[in-house]
């Protein structure tokens, strides 16, 4: 026989128990043999659809979403997945009430490990009502009321969980720890037999009547009294406790309520200040960029700042001027579509026009006897062309009138090294002397 | 009786349904077909 179909076999042998056991409301053993049937055979779509039902049906609703979507996935035609998740998507609410509970399970789980047990107490009280189905927190509900030895209630909630899940078996191990602490009261009630016997009367026993006795003046009053003092006593002992006791639940109950608002109100803020702390951090970095941007004077701010004032220079044609801010420009960053253009264009008629302009004002600065000064306006020529030998000569030479002779040799060597062909070598070399 | 802090671990946090997405891609979908294909393609 083919794998595969032996496979397909098995799985669909586990999907049919798997079945058995859902419809007898085993559903923890619905859930084992189900995914088993998956393991031989993923496509095994029921299988599949009923695992998503079962866990829907202990109130895993977020389990159950999974596994439909999966099935709608494997199998996109003719799939029941489809209608159930259409079911759960119509029902208004559902899903958030849904999604809430898993929060709060969870959220009460976190308690529990905590040392938290009254606040997960509470939440898991208000979240059972809601949905009594959720067997997970059923049984989480009862092992605290059973910690705090209240097996009463531990009862209740294990009933409920047996109700969906019949045969899970911490449930049923839980509440014989619970049926052991609360059966005792009612089993001795029921051993409690009447304690009198009768034995046979014999021929000679004498049934003496009750006898009378008139009831005299003092008699009576005594019996009044005594009838008040009785009913002092029991309104004392009996009426006072149990008005008191439900004041005190009444109000127990308000807290209880109160105290799941503080809860609630608290989470919500914890995320609210979870968010703010998101958005202050969002906030200082964008304010960082934008003092970086706007600040820096490399950047990209600045850069277009220049620019402008660079086409300033053009429209008063100010060649001097636009030439040095051109220098200082870093337009590697201009990257703006609609500015490209005036960059580009910028660029080239520096390349051509902008560099002579320097070299001229270094000349100018030169005949004044402003070696730096020169030498700087010869420097930023040699920026915009680099192949301008002229420009490097006359830095060597502005050098050598300083009397800086060493600076003067290594702008000399740098020509007549790299530029031996030029026709500023053979004067290198004479300025140099070698 | 019951060791509560015991019994404790016996409870594992549900899937809420902001994490369905997450749990899906987490999925392992491998069969036993899948198993002997892999198997196969090694020998």
């Amino acid at each position: 026989m083919d794998t595969g179909m032996r496979n397909r076999q098995i799985s669909n042998a586990y999907y049919n128990v798997g079945l058995e056991k859902a419809k007898e409301r085993d559903l923890t053993g619905a859930v084992q043999v189900l995914k088993k049937s998956l393991r031989f055979h993923k496509y095994q779509t029921d299988a599949r659809n009923l695992l998503g039902l079962v866990y829907h049906e202990l109130g895993e609703v977020g389990a159950a979403l999974a596994q439909w979507i999966i099935s709608l996935n494997l199998q996109e035609e003719n799939n029941l997945a489809e209608g159930y998740l259409k079911a759960l998507q119509n029902s208004p609410g559902y899903l958030d009430m849904a999604d809430q509970a898993a929060k709060k399970y969870n959220q009460s789980l976190n308690y529990a490990r905590n040392e938290n047990e009254d606040l997960a107490v509470l939440l898991l009280m208000r979240m059972v009502e809601e949905m009594p189905n959720y067997v997970k927190a059923q049984q989480l509900l009862a092992l605290l009321y059973m910690h705090h030895e209240d097996y009463t209630k531990a009862g209740r909630c294990l009933f409920q969980a047996m109700k969906v899940d019949r045969y899970n078996p911490l449930t049923q191990r839980y509440m014989t720890i619970a049926k052991a602490n609360t059966g005792k009261a009612e089993v001795e009630k029921r051993k409690l037999k009447n304690a009198f016997s009768h034995r046979q009367m014999q021929d000679d026993d004498i049934i003496l009547p009750p006898s009378y006795k008139e009831n005299t003046g003092l008699q009576s009053v005594l019996n009044i009294l005594a009838g008040l003092v009785m009913g002092v006593v029991v309104v004392f002992f009996l009426v006072t406790p149990t008005i008191r006791d439900s004041i005190v639940s009444r109000y127990e109950e308000e807290i209880r309520q109160g105290l799941e608002l503080v809860n609630q109100k608290s989470l919500q803020i914890d995320e609210l200040n979870r968010k703010l702390e998101d958005a202050s951090e969002a906030q200082q970095e964008a304010e960082s960029s934008l003092e970086t941007m706007v600040n820096d004077s490399g950047s990209v701010i600045s850069q277009y700042q220049r620019l402008a004032q660079i086409l300033q220079a053009y429209r008063s044609e100010d060649m001097r001027t636009a030439a040095q801010l051109y220098v200082e420009t870093d337009f590697s960053v201009l990257t703006d579509g609609v500015l490209d253009e005036i960059g580009s264009w910028v660029q080239q008629d520096m390349a051509a026009n902008g560099y002579p302009v320097l070299e001229q004002m270094g000349d100018e600065a030169a005949a004044r006897g402003n070696t730096d000064q020169a030498v700087d306006y010869y420097q930023k020529s040699l920026q915009i062309n680099g192949g301008n030998i002229g420009a490097i000569f006359k830095i060597g030479m502005a050098y050598k009138n300083a009397g800086n002779v060493d600076q003067a040799n290594e702008f000399f060597g740098e020509i007549i090294m790299n530029h031996p062909d030029s026709e500023y070598a053979a004067q290198a070399k004479e300025q140099r002397g070698f | 009786m019951l060791d509560f802090e015991e019994e404790l671990k016996n409870f594992q946090p549900s899937m809420e349904i902001g994490n369905v997405e997450d749990a899906i891609g987490r999925e392992d979908l491998t069969d036993m077909t899948d198993l002997m294909v892999e198997l196969l393609n090694n020998k």
